[in-house]
């Protein structure tokens, strides 16, 4: 589904990814675990078409297309859909009417006849039932005046609505308590499928407890520096990134 | 225009039969004054932004009877439903093209003066209310009396028409007495030549009344707009401000509220949307005079192309003005590298126990926001217009009036389509 080969991509002249190799199959959930400025989110912008950053070589393919000339909003209706580290904050557009242009925008890009605010709300209201969500989240401006934990809720939200092949969870759980992190796991695991896939960048083992990937990827200066399979996760808890150095 | 050409087109006024010559005294007291004071210029610290070669390199002649004949003009194209309209055509009263309102008293032409017992009390430190006291085409005083409750808005069509190059004067007094309550629209259409556009309104506020004042310039984008508002407020009334601005080459707005009385409020809010080489002001004026008054100030502005536009707020909290609450902001959204935001709110505070705010900001739209709004799906132009929207959302909840917000709407929308490109 993703095939990113030997990527080397940096802000200006300072390199950041120094030649990444990544392969996500239909099904799969990786992990990429890795330090504060190891590249974990340069890679994830970069995947949904942040403009910048300079890519100087390598590829990138989705669902075997180079995504490279791409804009965001094409990969996004391609099926790209990255849940944001830190949500913006959208003043005077409430979330129905966000939620509501870019389901019609997918719907639309796919050929299906564009949703009514009745037929919008079906659809939604089960989705925020799945997610412990009040109705009134709806009514009020995109993430403002959210806390945390709201904001990542609100991200899931807009992943379950969408419906994705490709889910970036970029440091999902921080700013989570750990019963909103198991609302949000549960609602991740109930979407997996085998058509689905998901990228989880994390900091800490903490989520992969429950989400569990069936690769774990570290990422040091832009670099893979070991992949493996969950159990590395508690190896990496163990004994922390040091012996991974170089 | 020179103050010369003011003179030779002020002795016109002077000759004409049709306007009384009772008036003159009080017409030439305020000319004088003018001559007096002179035009502003770039020195005047309020003045300093304003781009003056607009009145100064043109000459205006003054609205003949012959300039007051409504021959075509469509009416329809301005149409707000459920409102009753009182027209002005190039500066004049026409009462055939105006509604009858039988729940207020209207008074026009020398009534007016004579209401007043002759002692007309005008404001004299601006050179353009003396200007229009000097030129005044027609007075209009409207009354709402004590205790009305006035639920369908009032909107003054103000019509600037036609191929002369015109200066118009119109001048409107409102009066709301104790415990009424009104809605006045302010409407400026028009598809005039060069035009300089010079209003007067003042507003009187009694004790425990409610106006709410919403004015929409959307006159010629080849005018001159100089609007003089003063509100002098008693005791516990409320004044609320909206103003969406558009039209006009260039555009000012002076509007001075007092709060006079203890417990008075007033919400001063506006929207200014230019585009080409347009220059939009707004003069704002809060002062305090009495104690546990609120004020805010909100105005906002969109800025495309090479257009300019000045936000000039003060709030003056005067030594008697305990516990005063004011807040004031100015928020600008540059479209375009070329546009000029000149922002500067102040505060002058006397008293010792007030909670007073003030901030400006000035910018692009949000680069990680357009990109959040991107990664959903939403091509560039859809995101743009989506966080344009949601800047001036917060102004366009505060119409009560449903017909007059959706009016307003439209024109809003109109103006995105046509300034927001990709």
């Amino acid at each position: 589904m993703l095939n990113i080969k030997n990527l080397h991509a940096g802000i200006d002249d300072k390199p950041i990814l120094q030649g990444i190799d990544l392969n996500i199959k239909a099904g799969e959930m990786h992990a990429i675990m890795g330090r504060n400025g190891s590249g974990k989110s340069t890679l994830s912008n970069i995947i949904t078409g942040r403009d910048n950053y300079s890519i100087t070589k390598g590829s990138i393919h989705f669902d075997n297309k180079s995504i490279m000339d791409w804009t965001p909003e094409k990969r996004s209706l391609e099926g790209i859909f990255m849940s944001f580290q830190y949500p913006v904050v959208i003043p005077g557009v409430n979330n129905t009417y966000f939620l509501k242009a870019a389901l019609n925008a997918k719907r639309k890009y796919n050929g299906q006849k564009e949703l009514d605010a009745a037929g919008f709300l079906k659809i939604i209201k089960t989705i925020l039932k799945e997610l412990d969500m009040d109705m009134s989240f709806l009514q009020r401006p995109v993430n403002q005046g959210f806390s945390g934990g709201e904001k990542k809720r609100n991200e899931i939200l807009q992943m379950l609505t969408l419906e994705p092949s490709l889910s970036i969870l970029d440091e999902t759980d921080s700013g989570l308590d750990i019963d909103a992190l198991k609302i949000i796991a549960e609602g991740v695991n109930k979407y997996r499928s085998s058509k689905r896939s998901f990228l989880v960048i994390t900091h800490y083992q903490r989520l992969l407890k429950y989400i569990v990937p069936d690769f774990i990827h570290v990422l040091i200066d832009g670099k893979i520096v070991k992949s493996g399979g969950k159990e590395l996760a508690l190896e990496l808890e163990e004994k922390g990134y040091n012996w991974l150095d170089s | 225009m020179k103050l010369l050409d003011f003179q030779s087109e002020f002795e016109k006024v002077l000759d004409r039969k049709h306007f009384s010559a009772k008036v003159h005294p009080l017409r030439e007291k305020a000319f004088n004054a003018f001559l007096d004071i002179g035009l502003p210029n770039r020195k005047w610290e309020d003045w300093r932004f304003t781009q003056f070669k607009n009145i100064s390199q043109k000459f205006y002649k003054i609205s003949e009877k012959k300039h007051s004949k409504i021959t075509t003009f469509n009416f329809a194209e301005h149409n707000i439903s459920d409102v009753d309209t009182i027209t002005f055509y190039n500066g004049h009263y026409k009462e055939e093209f105006s509604d009858s309102i039988p729940e207020i008293q209207l008074l026009n032409g020398l009534e007016y003066l004579e209401h007043y017992n002759w002692k007309y009390d005008y404001p004299s430190d601006c050179p353009f209310e003396l200007l229009n006291t000097a030129f005044m085409d027609s007075g209009l005083n409207i009354i709402i009396k004590k205790g009305q409750s006035i639920k369908r808005p009032i909107r003054f069509l103000i019509i600037s028409s036609g191929q002369d190059e015109l200066m118009v004067s119109p001048k409107i007094h409102i009066d709301i007495e104790n415990n009424s309550s009104a809605t006045f629209i302010e409407h400026h259409v028009g598809n005039s030549s060069d035009f300089l556009i010079n209003t007067s309104i003042q507003i009187k506020l009694l004790e425990n009344s409610i106006l709410d004042h919403i004015r929409i310039q959307s006159n010629s984008s080849k005018t001159t707009n100089i609007s003089n508002i003063k509100v002098d407020q008693s005791e516990d009334s409320h004044y609320n401000f909206f103003q969406l601005a558009f039209g006009s080459d260039l555009s000012r707005l002076n509007l001075d509220a007092r709060l006079n009385g203890k417990g008075a409020e007033c919400s001063l809010n506006g929207l200014s949307l230019s585009n080409k080489t347009q220059q939009l002001g707004s003069h704002i004026i809060t002062n305090h005079y009495s104690p546990n008054c609120n004020s805010s100030q909100n105005f906002k502005n969109i800025l495309q192309d090479k257009s300019s536009a000045i936000f000039n707020g003060k709030t003056v909290v005067h030594k008697d003005a305990q516990k005063t609450d004011s807040r004031q902001s100015n928020k600008s959204l540059l479209l375009s590298e070329n546009a000029l935001m000149n922002s500067n709110p102040q505060l002058e505070i006397y008293a010792d126990d007030v909670k007073c705010s003030h901030g400006s900001t000035t910018g692009a739209l949000d680069d990680d926001a357009l990109f959040y709004l991107r990664s959903r799906g939403l091509n560039f132009l859809n995101a743009q217009n989506l966080l344009i929207r949601g800047f001036a959302s917060e102004l366009f909840d505060l119409i009560k009036h449903d017909p007059t917000r959706n009016f307003i709407l439209g024109k809003f929308n109109n103006w995105l389509n046509k300034n927001v490109k990709l």
